[in-house]
């Protein structure tokens, strides 16, 4: 287990009413499964109003990056997290 | 191109035509006006851009740039004038991308974009008006940037970017500003532009928030932020979440101010670091981004 930083962005961020959180987690698959059981039903609500098709879990609507770095969302449970580590988590924006 | 001919003629135009303007920082320069710049440019038969760039070289500056002076100087005015911008996308970002980029002096820009203007554009799209819906915006931008700066050359070009069409739409340009809204487009175009070796002004918005990066070919890039192409949808909440009027124009300003710096040399541009603001939070910060995709194998094995 490491104590991380979770960093929220943009919508989460509004959303949610707060922009950071500290947990423990062991990897990153840990740190979404808490989020998802925190905030999953909150944030799909939130997508479903603005009438996005929000039935997936969170992290499918979630960019990653572990400190700086891209965080595939095919191999969370992979990624061992260290004490200290921030994970920033923000939806993706494509408009134009 | 003009001869040495009418260089010279070009050159005794301007001579002749300069007058002292005292900035009101108290600093005086010697200017040209645009009534004398349009004379010139008719009499000697070359085009308002080429008599800018020639006043700029004999240290006249056409008034319009006057206020760009203190940041770009003379020199940056110049290579201004001497560029090439890629745009692609002439609504929400690009209408005001383009926008600045003819007042701030660029030489040429041009202008993709192969939709037309609706109603939902009007609350936050530069170029579109009532009068112009149902035109192409490419079009529209064009004419646009004449009536703003005639000395700026706009090509416009009614064309889908696609991975056939990318290297050859985006060949001549020196860097390209994304007003995309979509991420395959935005991945075709950032590997057109890596294989051209120009630089590449990614961003994007959704809602009250947008982000930005500018991406050279050597860089990590979009890969870097969302993961190799493919992974993700191709559109994001801007789908249910909309863009208010300022949130494009909010990521337009700072993808130009990022096209100055590439082209003058001034300044830091925005590389390997997504800068995300917030308007409706009040913030703004930045990520530093780092170039592997997670997981590799030393982080796996590290502890």
């Amino acid at each position: 287990m490491a104590s991380i930083t979770v960093k929220f962005y943009a919508f989460w961020r509004a959303y949610l009413g707060l922009d950071t959180l500290s947990l423990e987690a062991a990897d990153v698959g840990q740190v979404m499964a808490q989020v998802e059981e925190k905030f999953g039903a909150q944030l799909r609500a939130k997508l479903q109003a603005l009438g996005i098709q929000a039935d997936q879990e969170i992290q499918d609507y979630c960019l990653l990056l572990l400190n700086g770095h891209n965080v595939s969302r095919q191999s969370l449970r992979q990624i061992k997290l260290r004490g200290g580590d921030v994970l920033h988590i923000f939806p993706l924006a494509a408009g134009g | 191109m003009a001869t040495d001919a009418t260089d010279t003629e070009v050159i005794r135009f301007i001579d002749k035509f300069k007058e002292i303007c005292v900035a009101p920082g108290g600093k005086e320069y010697p200017v040209i006006g645009l009534k004398a710049v349009r004379l010139i440019a008719r009499e000697s038969g070359i085009s308002t851009r080429e008599v800018e760039s020639a006043a700029l070289e004999q240290g006249v500056i056409p008034r319009r740039y006057l206020r760009n002076m203190g940041t770009i100087g003379r020199e940056g005015q110049v290579k201004l004038l001497r560029s090439v911008v890629g745009v692609i996308g002439a609504g929400g970002l690009g209408g005001t991308i383009i926008e600045l980029l003819a007042r701030q002096g660029i030489g040429h820009i041009i202008i993709i974009d192969h939709d037309r203007f609706a109603e939902e554009d009007l609350n936050r799209q530069l170029m579109s008006t009532e009068g112009y819906l149902g035109e192409y915006k490419a079009m529209v931008a064009a004419r646009r940037v004449k009536k703003i700066n005639s000395a700026t050359n706009a090509v416009p070009l009614v064309e889908k970017i696609t991975k056939e069409n990318a290297h050859e739409l985006l060949k001549d340009a020196q860097v390209v500003v994304d007003g995309l809204d979509n991420l395959p487009s935005r991945f075709l175009v950032e590997e057109a532009c890596r294989n051209l070796g120009i630089p590449f002004v990614h961003g994007t918005i959704a809602g009250f928030s947008g982000q930005l990066m500018t991406i050279f070919p050597e860089d990590e890039g979009l890969r870097s932020i969302y993961g190799p192409p493919g992974e993700l949808p191709e559109r994001g909440i801007e789908v249910g979440a909309g863009n208010p009027s300022a949130t494009p124009t909010m990521i337009a300003a700072w993808q130009v101010q990022e096209v100055i710096k590439i082209i003058t040399g001034i300044g830091k541009p925005l590389r390997n670091r997504l800068l995300i603001l917030d308007a409706r939070e009040g913030t703004a910060e930045e990520i530093k981004l780092r170039s592997e995709v997670l997981p590799k194998d030393a982080r796996e094995n590290a502890d």
